[in-house]
């Protein structure tokens, strides 16, 4: 955690867009469609009578619409590039090789002539397919310092582009929230980092649900233990529940260090065999004088 | 057409939710059996079919079929199945003595880096035909269905990930949003899962793309405890959006045995021949 935890949620505080002239990214993978926080976004920018513009690629303009209330479409524009990106069949009005910075101006200020919009990309991945990755991040960038959009707000499927690309479409976004699936039913993790204008990066973890009428709900913060336990349970201790113990405390370790081994040859105990107390049998002996006892052989009397 | 798996996914041929995108894939494992099962489904739905075979002979699928109850050179002739056998088709392409009735669909096969438009323009002949023209003689066929078995046999030909998936993509657009007719394909990944990302090109990548287009996913594996006689594997359903009764199921888990006309599913861990 970089910087002080926040007071309010960052995640609700990105959905009221504070920040203007930003760009915000939302990743996410196969486990956890992004769309749905994406939809959240859209609602709350429509909510806060902006004008909003939708490049849709990868969703069609029905899918897109669903569960947003009707009497907010006067100000979502959505601009069809889902139909024939390619231009296959020959009646497309956006095809994927006209995304540039002027194409998009210009699309903007078809409708919107007055005040600066938000611009919805959904999804990046369907550009990136078809764009080289610098020619899109120049893109961006150009949108972003244009003026004629407000905010910037990009779908990305991170899994389905290398890790270099990836981070290079971050490094533009001043917020990347990343989703992911919670542990249970309706639940998601979002990860967020935020960049300030000064240069502050602020992290944060959340557990959120997005309810039927796309209002985002934040359960909990990180610090909540309910979320630590999901985190432990990734990597589990296999010394937690043991019948033993394994470590021992400092007395114990004094009385360990005391006991002497059983058959280890120690000072005391090689002089208290030698010089066994009085009371204990001794053998003593003494040679007769017809005790040929040579020292040199003492095997001699032996008939081999 | 197994009708535990209609139960399970909530549909049947007289009620089924049009303008779905449903990935079928597997892994280690066969999950053809669930083609067999939509191939079946849709014609008993009287809906206009168009099969893109890749991988087996029309006789084969038309033995399987009729076991199910369907008989595909019945739908054949009713004009309700359209059949591109891309085993034959494939070969035509590379020796074209044999004057057929001349459509490019695999034509990418002479140069595949130049895409699947044309692959995309027979599925799309073949589908608009059927709801745009309606022959006094013909009879009137539901929403139009794309299936393909499978689709990762495209990477083998030398076809792009990114290049199937613009094929898809333009197959969505044309029979789901525009037709209301649905769309089925299997993808095959033959790696681990915890493989890297160090091959990009490739089915791993293909089956994540798809799965991003897609609004449900049948999952077929192997049973991760290895084989077993009378459990075959697993399915993983996953629904993308919510169901209609606002519920919101994102997950679950079957396990399965396939017999020699049907296939039984079971919670984990209550087959019968372990309880």
């Amino acid at each position: 955690m970089l910087g002080n935890a926040p007071s309010f949620t960052m995640l609700s505080e990105l959905l009221q867009g504070t920040d203007v002239g930003g760009f915000l990214l939302i990743q996410d993978s196969c486990s956890y469609s992004g769309r749905h926080l994406l939809k959240s976004f859209i609602d709350a920018a429509l909510n806060r009578e902006e004008v909003v513009h939708v490049l849709g690629l990868d969703v069609s303009e029905e899918e897109l619409k669903e569960g947003l209330k009707s009497f907010v479409f006067q100000r979502l524009h959505f601009h069809d590039a889902y139909a024939d990106p390619l231009g296959w069949t020959d009646n497309s009005p956006f095809t994927v090789h006209q995304f540039s910075s002027s194409r998009l101006t210009e699309l903007l200020k078809q409708t919107a002539p007055s005040k600066p919009a938000t611009l919805v990309i959904d999804s990046l991945s369907w550009v990136l397919r078809h764009i080289s990755p610098t020619a899109v991040c120049h893109t961006l960038q150009q949108l972003k310092k244009g003026g004629a959009v407000r905010t910037i707000i990009g779908l990305l499927h991170e899994d389905m582009h290398s890790r270099g690309i990836v981070g290079s479409v971050c490094r533009l976004a001043t917020s990347v929230i990343t989703v992911e699936p919670g542990t249970k039913g309706e639940e998601a993790l979002a990860k967020i980092t935020k960049r300030s204008k000064s240069g502050k990066v602020t992290q944060d973890e959340q557990i959120f649900s997005i309810r039927k009428d796309l209002t985002v709900t934040v359960l909990s913060k990180p610090t909540n233990p309910g979320h630590k336990r999901s985190t432990t349970e990734e990597q589990v201790d296999p010394t937690a529940n043991l019948t033993f113990n394994l470590r021992l405390t400092d007395a114990e370790r004094e009385a360990k260090e005391k006991l002497a081994l059983p058959f280890v040859f120690s000072k005391e105990k090689k002089t208290a065999l030698l010089h066994s107390g009085p009371g204990s049998g001794k053998i003593l002996y003494e040679p007769d004088a017809s005790d040929d006892y040579d020292q040199e052989d003492p095997d001699d009397d032996l008939d081999v | 057409m197994f009708t535990e798996l209609n139960s399970i996914l909530n549909t049947s041929p007289e009620s089924f939710t049009p303008g779905e995108f449903i990935l079928l894939s597997d892994r280690q494992s066969d999950a053809s059996f669930l083609i067999h099962h939509f191939l079946s489904f849709y014609l008993k739905a009287r809906c206009k079919v168009c099969f893109v075979a890749l991988v087996q002979s029309f006789s084969h699928y038309h033995a399987v079929s009729q076991r199910l109850g369907v008989s595909l050179t019945q739908a054949k002739e009713k004009g309700q199945l359209i059949f591109l056998e891309g085993l034959k088709e494939s070969l035509s392409v590379f020796l074209p003595q044999e004057e057929n009735a001349g459509h490019q669909a695999m034509s990418f096969l002479r140069d595949p880096a130049a895409g699947l438009r044309s692959l995309y323009e027979f599925v799309q002949s073949s589908v608009v035909e059927s709801s745009g023209g309606g022959g006094a003689s013909a009879e009137q066929w539901g929403p139009p269905v794309l299936l393909m078995d499978d689709v990762s046999v495209l990477l083998s030909l030398g076809v792009r990930v990114g290049a199937v998936l613009d094929f898809s993509h333009y197959c969505r657009t044309t029979v789901c949003s525009q037709l209301q007719g649905n769309v089925v394909m299997l993808v095959r990944c033959d790696g681990e899962a915890e493989e890297d990302d160090a091959d990009d090109e490739g089915s791993e990548q293909l089956m994540r793309g798809l799965t991003h287009q897609s609004c449900l996913t049948l999952h077929v594996q192997g049973l991760p405890t290895g084989y077993c006689r009378d459990i075959h594997g697993q399915v993983e359903f996953c629904w993308k959006k919510r169901q209609s009764d606002g519920q919101h199921a994102p997950k679950k888990v079957f396990q399965f045995k396939v017999h020699d006309k049907g296939v039984s599913f079971f919670a984990r861990g209550t087959s019968r021949a372990v309880l």
